[in-house]
Order: structure tokens, then sequence, then C-alpha cells
């Protein structure tokens, strides 16, 4: 199925004593198809091949996915369970010692029940990741609700994916990422991408890309930097970090003004148009260039090219979603494909490049604060039910909502969460205002990381379990596009690691949870349940067999039964479109914010963070990377040269950059490619590296989303030789 | 000097495919240098070599891949006649028995393409993934390429892609026969957008 342009029968290599194992990558939300090679005398994972006859990504991998495989028999791997006893030692590497399984678990079960014995169940918390596959989601969602029977579970998608489902949901009544299969981005004839660095972030879906303005379209790109994308833009819309509503609302205000809209389109499938259409009256060219710092002139084209297109899909990502209203920024850009009804048909629509793997699945099992599996409301009686029946408990025994990511940690600093059950994340480095969140974590009663590398988070941990890679296990995972795939096991563990779902059965039996878990013996018997799970919620996966995955090259959800391929394409009914229940979409009049946090005269500067394209996420697994680190070994601030100046700073200097919550050194990589009144630094690394030390954690009132993307900052010019 | 010609029937020569460079699509992902390590044959040493443009002003990058010269600068500096050519072109890296380390290749070549491993007194260069394009089966680096800088393409898709580049107003021509001498790659130069009508 989708076999486009791009596609080309070609046959691998492969070479004597191997064999080829289908899988997709470990890392983001495009989940490239990949090759593992297997050596059939060790049965060890030796190399990657590239799989041409994946319909997405046609054999296309960046430098992370080609070198993915060299986390599997890395020499940094944890073999074996650890435990420190000693935890003055907490938040450093020092004082572990192996253990055996059994011990390791024992202590788990004691420590954890003494807890909640002494200060209830909700003293323990579980804090999740989406790095991992929808069984392994589903079942950390049922661990923390059955086995700890605590309320207090999020994951990290709330630093990633928060504000883009929040916006989805309000806007359309559904959260799937994108509305419509990557294989038509290359045939749209305009491409509105906002906040994404998509040539570092999601470089696979770049041919796609270059291919539209290959045919004679467009590309439109909103970002404070010229990123490699926008570099070739047709018009680049150079908005100071953290005015993407205003610039949004000023694009409506000229696709009304300008009688771009689509009045049958919006009188049968939309709300709250009259409403919006009055409030972006404000937003003239000049109001608008005045708060995003964009000239009059792109905004004015950039309206007319997206209103002029015949299809044009509006792609956007965590440069938008990262703010204290991103939200609001997610509903304002589809605000744009909802008044011109450049949606829900072929090559038209809306879609995020998710970060994580599996930061679409992940989020819609039950590892947020408020949801269980098939995207259902805890809060939602029914669901309760429902989930309640497949998990074989008590609806009353269902605990509460919870609280967001961040927010945990607060509450352990004021003790009520006084354990912590870490797997798949990286907080230390990935939470913002790390001062806090490290202190937090330093200063709970008891801590046990699940992590197949010792992150800096595991740092702070009692006990450190070995999980598995991506490679020694096998599951679901649902891509960028809402495509259900199979991620295929290559080898079996490496030293005493096992999978995460295995070792929550485990612990679940020695809490006395056994009977709600002793049947899950395999990942497939995971997954069945989990199917019937989700069944009859949003994100219905119960048609998504494993079997018909194969056979399709994958399912984009909602698939309901044996008989339904899937939804490539979203909204194509003419009656009922959308998922609110009368069938409409909410267009949501949206009064603009600044950021929680405006230059002033001691902090002029406006500080945003990205990824860089050799490293994922907070980098535990790719700073491991011989590749990957020899190309990026190191943070750096982005400074425009005229900013420079001003500070007499150097490119390659070393400087010191503060907010009000933390500093740190950086040195200095000076680039006429970013706003003179921006800078920019990387946020893959850890301990006095991290930028996150200064970001600031002001919080969507929707999705908990914290700010990364926008503080505000202040560079001092060091000494020479003088640093933290 | 030694040459193996080639001998292709004519209907091989139409689906062999040549590497061919779209250099104004490259994003610095470095993909091709770290699928170049992974071919297999290549000790997972990068063969290939991407640049900043002009690093202090924007994100423009290059790949500095091997071209493949038809009289090769390399193969002709060489004492030994260590650098043969493959039947489909490709120069291949030194044969390990002749390789005399003496380094005339890598002074020769004017894109600096052979590099001297100092440990194995050896020089090495890309080989086109000769194990891999000898049965047109793309080299690794144009494989991954998520950019579509790097390109496996038939003789009629680079005559194609050629027609497009070249305008008839005297001004860009944006697909060159040659550089320096023939070559077996194809690249072209910045313009490639210039001969497309936009869609509206």
């Amino acid at each position: 199925m989708q076999r486009d342009k791009f596609f080309r029968e070609i046959e691998n290599v492969t070479h004597p004593n191997e064999t080829l194992v289908k899988t997709h990558c470990s890392y983001c939300g495009m989940q490239c198809g990949m090759n593992l090679r297997v050596n059939t005398t060790t049965n060890k994972i030796i190399g990657v091949e590239p799989r041409y006859d994946w319909p997405v990504t046609v054999g296309k991998m960046c430098p992370k996915g080609v070198t993915a495989y060299q986390q599997t028999n890395h020499d940094d791997r944890i073999l074996k369970p650890l435990i420190r006893d000693d935890a003055s030692l907490k938040g450093t590497k020092e004082g572990f010692r192996e253990a055996s399984w059994e011990e390791a678990y024992a202590l788990i079960t004691k420590k954890f029940t003494e807890l909640q014995d002494n200060y209830g169940k909700d003293s323990l918390s579980v804090f999740s990741g989406v790095s991992m596959t929808n069984e392994k989601c589903y079942l950390t969602g049922k661990f923390a609700r059955v086995a700890l029977g605590t309320r207090y579970i999020d994951y990290n998608g709330r630093f990633c994916m928060a504000s883009a489902a929040g916006g989805f949901l309000r806007t359309f009544g559904v959260d799937r990422g994108s509305t419509l299969p990557w294989t038509d981005i290359h045939e749209t004839d305009c491409l509105f991408i906002a906040g994404s660095n998509t040539a570092e972030c999601h470089p696979t879906s770049m041919f796609r890309v270059w291919a539209v303005q290959e045919r004679g379209g467009y590309l439109i790109v909103a970002d404070p930097r010229e990123t490699p994308v926008a570099r070739r833009a047709d018009v680049h819309l150079d908005l100071k970090p953290g005015t993407d509503l205003a610039l949004a609302n000023g694009i409506l205000h000229l696709l009304i003004k300008n009688g771009y809209t689509d009045e049958a389109f919006i009188n049968k499938h939309t709300n709250g148009f009259d409403e919006t259409k009055e409030l972006v009256k404000d937003f003239t060219p000049e109001h608008t260039s005045f708060i995003t710092g964009v000239s009059v002139e792109k905004i004015e084209r950039a309206a007319e090219i997206y209103g002029k297109a015949p299809n044009a899909i509006v792609m956007f990502a965590r440069g938008v979603e990262q703010q204290h209203k991103g939200v609001d920024n997610v509903s304002a850009y589809c605000n744009m494909a909802l008044v011109t009804g450049k949606i829900g048909r072929p090559k038209a629509g809306v879609a995020t490049f998710t970060g994580q793997g599996n930061g679409q699945g992940g989020r819609e099992h039950g590892q947020k604060s408020d949801l269980l599996p098939g995207y259902r409301k805890i809060t939602d009686p029914k669901a309760v039910e429902h989930v309640s029946g497949v998990w074989g408990i008590n609806p009353e025994d269902m605990p509460e909502p919870g609280v967001s990511a961040y927010e945990m940690f607060e509450l352990m600093q004021n003790k009520t969460i006084r354990g912590l059950y870490l797997l798949c994340s990286n907080p230390a480095v990935s939470a913002p205002n790390l001062n806090v969140v490290r202190e937090a974590m330093k200063g709970l009663d008891f801590m046990v990381c699940a992590d197949f590398f010792l992150s800096e988070s595991a740092e702070f941990a009692d006990v450190i379990l070995p999980s598995v890679t991506w490679s020694e296990d096998e599951g679901t995972v649902t891509n960028l596009e809402g495509r259900i795939i199979k991620i295929n096991k290559a080898q079996e563990p490496i030293g005493e690691s096992k999978p995460d779902w295995q070792i929550q059965i485990e612990l679940a039996e020695r809490l006395g949870k056994g009977k709600h878990f002793s049947h899950l013996k395999t990942a497939k018997d995971v997954a069945d349940e989990f199917r019937l799970a989700t069944k009859g919620g949003n994100a219905d996966y119960y048609g998504a067999t494993w079997d018909k995955i194969d056979e399709q090259d994958g399912v984009f959800w909602p698939c309901k039964d044996k008989d339904d391929k899937g939804t490539p394409h979203m909204f194509t009914d003419d009656d009922n479109k959308f998922y609110h229940p009368d069938g409409k979409a909410k267009i949501c009049a949206l009064p603009y914010r600044p950021p929680a946090e405006e230059p002033c005269e001691n902090y002029p500067l406006r500080l945003t963070t990205g990824r860089v394209v050799y490293h994922y996420l907070s980098g535990n697994q790719t700073r491991r990377i011989q590749f990957l680190k020899d190309m990026c070994p190191d943070p750096y601030v982005e400074v425009h040269p005229e900013t420079a100046e001003k500070y007499g700073i150097k490119h390659e200097e070393f400087v010191l950059l503060y907010t009000r919550r933390g500093k740190s050194n950086y040195k200095v990589k000076i680039t006429e490619a970013i706003r003179k009144d921006t800078v920019f630094v990387p946020y893959h690394f850890g301990g006095d590296e991290s930028i996150n030390l200064l970001t600031i954690a002001a919080l969507d009132p929707m999705s908990r989303m914290p700010e990364f993307k926008v503080c505000a900052a202040q560079i001092e010019k060091l000494e020479s030789g003088k640093v933290l | 000097m030694t040459f193996i010609m080639p001998e292709v029937k004519e209907e091989q020569t139409k689906t062999r495919r040549k590497l061919y460079m779209e250099l104004e699509n490259c994003i610095g992902c470095r993909s091709c240098l770290s699928a170049c390590t992974q071919c297999g044959g290549h000790e997972e040493k990068n063969r290939n070599y991407v640049y900043d443009v002009n690093p202090l002003v924007n994100r423009q990058t290059m790949p500095l891949m091997c071209l493949h010269c038809v009289d090769p600068a390399c193969a002709r500096s060489c004492p030994a006649q260590a650098i043969q050519i493959h039947e489909t072109g490709a120069v291949l890296s030194a044969l390990v028995e002749k390789c005399i380390g003496c380094q005339n290749c890598t002074i020769a070549c004017p894109y600096g393409i052979p590099k001297f491993d100092e440990e194995e007194n050896l020089m090495y260069k890309c080989d086109l993934c000769i194990d891999r394009t000898k049965d047109d089966i793309p080299p690794m680096c144009a494989s991954v390429c998520p950019s579509n800088t790097l390109q496996w393409l038939t003789e009629e898709e680079i005559a194609e892609k050629k027609q497009k580049h070249e305008l008839d107003n005297d001004k860009w021509v944006t697909s060159l026969p040659h550089l320096e001498g023939e070559t077996h790659v194809t690249v072209n130069l910045p313009g490639i957008l210039q001969g497309t009508t936009k869609l509206f």
C-alpha cells in the first residue's frame, strides 16, 4: 500500500553467515524502516542494511538510525540489577553493587510496601516514557494503577506531544498526529511548517519536502532560526520565539480578509468561525509584525500562498508546542486549515512531527495521568468500567487522575510522593528547571530506575533494573502518521536484562497482584489484552492484529475490527467529518498571550532550545555512540554576529549563559542564521551542561507542557580560562 | 596502467544506474558518512566528506564524494598500478598487495578524496560500494540520504534532470557535462529550481 514514486524494488545485500531482521528505528516518530544484520553463528546484531521496501522511508535513515544498532551490544549496557546501599551517594554514579533479580525485587517490594503502609497508596509514583512499544506503554499504566494502586503516573510526553494532543482534541475531537499518511506530503502544493527543525529532527521527511518545491509547490517555514529547511523556504517567517499565536492569528486575518475562506466547509463542518473572525480582526499584518518581528511583506506573502494553494498541509512541532500556550498555538494553526477547508481529503490536512518513536501510541493508552487505554478519560465512568473489566478489578478501585510530569516533581519536593519507579525516561536532563527536579529526585525515600544505560536520572536511584533495547523485544509502535507498525526482535536480551513488561509482571506478582498479570507470558499476550482494552475507544486498535500489520505495511488507527483496514486519511466522511459529538470541528478564538517570561533589562535575550541531528532527546543513548559523539560532542550557544559583537564575544569562546533559574558555560557558535534577539542551545547534554538548568517550568494550562522554547536570558563574557 | 575495460551489453547500459548529486538538497546530516562506515567492506572508516560551506553565515552544507573520473588522476599518479577501475567505471580503493604507500594519489586528486591510513600504510578511498553497485544496488550513501542529495539513477533519469535544469535563457545551466574531466558521477551546480514553473 501507498507505494509512491520514490518506491523501488531493490534486493538487499546479505553477507555470508548473516540474516536480516526487518524492523524500525529505535528513535524518533519517523520510525524509519531498517533491517538489522544478525550474525547467524553468534546470534548477535552486527550492523544495519537499508529497508528499501518500507513505503514511508524507502531505505532512508539519518545518522542516528544508521548507528542505532550499536546500542544493543554496547559496553555501557547494564547487565545485572544494581543496588546502592549508601543513599548519601545519590546523584552520582558511585556506590552501586550487582545483585540478583530476586534480591532487587525483594528490596523493591519491601520498600514500596513500607511506603504505602506508612503514607498511603499515592506515596508511590511512576514516571514513564514513550520510546517503547504500545505493549510496554499499556502495561506501565496497568502496573501503576493495578499493581501499585497509585494515582501518580505520568510520562515524558508532557515534555513532547502533550500540547499537540490538547490542541487536536479541542479542535477536532480526536488526537491523531497526522490527518494523512506521509506519502501524501510530496504531492501537496504548499507546506506550511511551523516550529519544526525538520531537517535535523525528522530528516527522512526531507526528500518529500524538497519534492514539493521540485514540482513547483511552495515551502513556508516559521522559525526563529534559519534552519536547514528554512534555508530553502519560499518564505521564511523568522518570528520571535513564543509569538506563534500572533502569527497564526495574523495569517488567519489575511485568509479571511482576502477571501480565501471556504464558506460551505465552514458552515457544514465547523463551529466558532464568527467569534474567531471577530478576534483576529485586530491581527492586521502591522500588528502581527509588531508582535512577531516578522516583516509585513512576509506575512502577506505567506497568507497569499497558503490561501491560493489548491492543496496544503500545515505541519508543526515542538517549536510551537513547547510553550505555555502550546495548545492554543496548535489550535490556531489548525484554524488555517479549517477556514480554508484544506483538510479531510488527500494531500490536504494538518500534522505534527511526533518527537519520540511511540509519541503517538504512548500517549493514547494509559500512561498519562488522566487517561486509560484507547484514549479514554479516567474520569468517564463508562471508560473506567470497560478497562476495569479487562483488568479484572473493581471499578471503584481505579485510582483518580494524577498530576502532570513536572508537577510530580513538585509533589516529590513536598513529600506527597516518596517513591518513584522510573523507566524509559531521563528527566534529570529532559525536564525544565533542573535544579528543582534533581533536588526532588535526590530527596525521594526510595527510587527504582529501569534502563539499559546508566542515565543521569539513574544516578538518583536506589535500585537499577536492567531493561532491554528495542532490538531485544517485539511489539508495536504507532508512528507519526498514526500508523501502527511492528518492531521485531533481532537478538536475545544480553546479560540478565529483561523487557519492561516482564519486569513489571514479575514485580506485580511479588506485590500480590499476580492474578491480574500472571496470564501474560509474552509480548503478544500483552498485545492481545491491550487491543481489547482499546476496543470502542477513540484510539481503537482492536482490529490492528500483528498479522494485519505485516500484511498491510502497518495499520492506521482507528481500526475497529477484523475487516477494518484502518484509516490512512482522517475526516473523509462528508457528514460526520470530525469527532466532536456534533460531527464538527471547532475554529477557536484565541487571544494572544506573550511568553511567561519576556526579555527585560537584566535578561535581554530570548533563550530557545532544541535538537541537533546527531542526538536524540536527553542523549542517554546517542552520546554513547562514537560516530554521533564525534559529530557533536558538546553543547554550544548559537549567537548572531551582531549580538556577539555587542557582548565582545568571539566564535568558539566560552561564555556564561544564565537565567533566573540557573547558569552554565557554553562555547559560542557564531551564525547569521538566528535572530539577533535570540540564542539557541541544544538540550541533549547532562550534568552542568544541561540547558534545562536554565529553562522555565511555566506550564500550559491545558496540556501542562513546560515552556522549553522561550525564556529570558543573559550572557556574560568570561575572563579567559574561567569556567564554572 | 591496467584498465579493466567494461564489457557491458547494450540493454545493461540502460538499466545501469549512476550516482547523481543535487548539492542544494544537502541538509548536513552526515548520514552518508555514517552509512559509508557500515557497508561491511570499509573497515568502519568513512570515505566521503561533508563540508559547511559558510559556517558563520548559514547552514548550507555539501557532500564531497569521489566522482569516479573516467581518466582518474589518482590512478594515473599511482606508480604501482594499485588503483583499479571496475567494469562499471567505479575507481576502486588501492589493492592491498600493490599499494606502496607513496601517497601520490592523495595529492593528485583535485577533490582530495583518497586518504592515507598510517597504521595500515595503505591508501583508502570510495569504491562506490562496489559489492552493491556491481549488482545495481545503490551504494550505502545514496541508499540512506534523507534529502535526496545523493541519488542512484538511470541514464534516462539523469538525462531528464539535465533537460529540466538547462534553461533557454543563456544564464542557468545547472547540469554540467563534467567538471575537470569526464566522470561517472553527475553533479549539479546550484540552481536546480530555476527551471521549475510554479504551480500557481
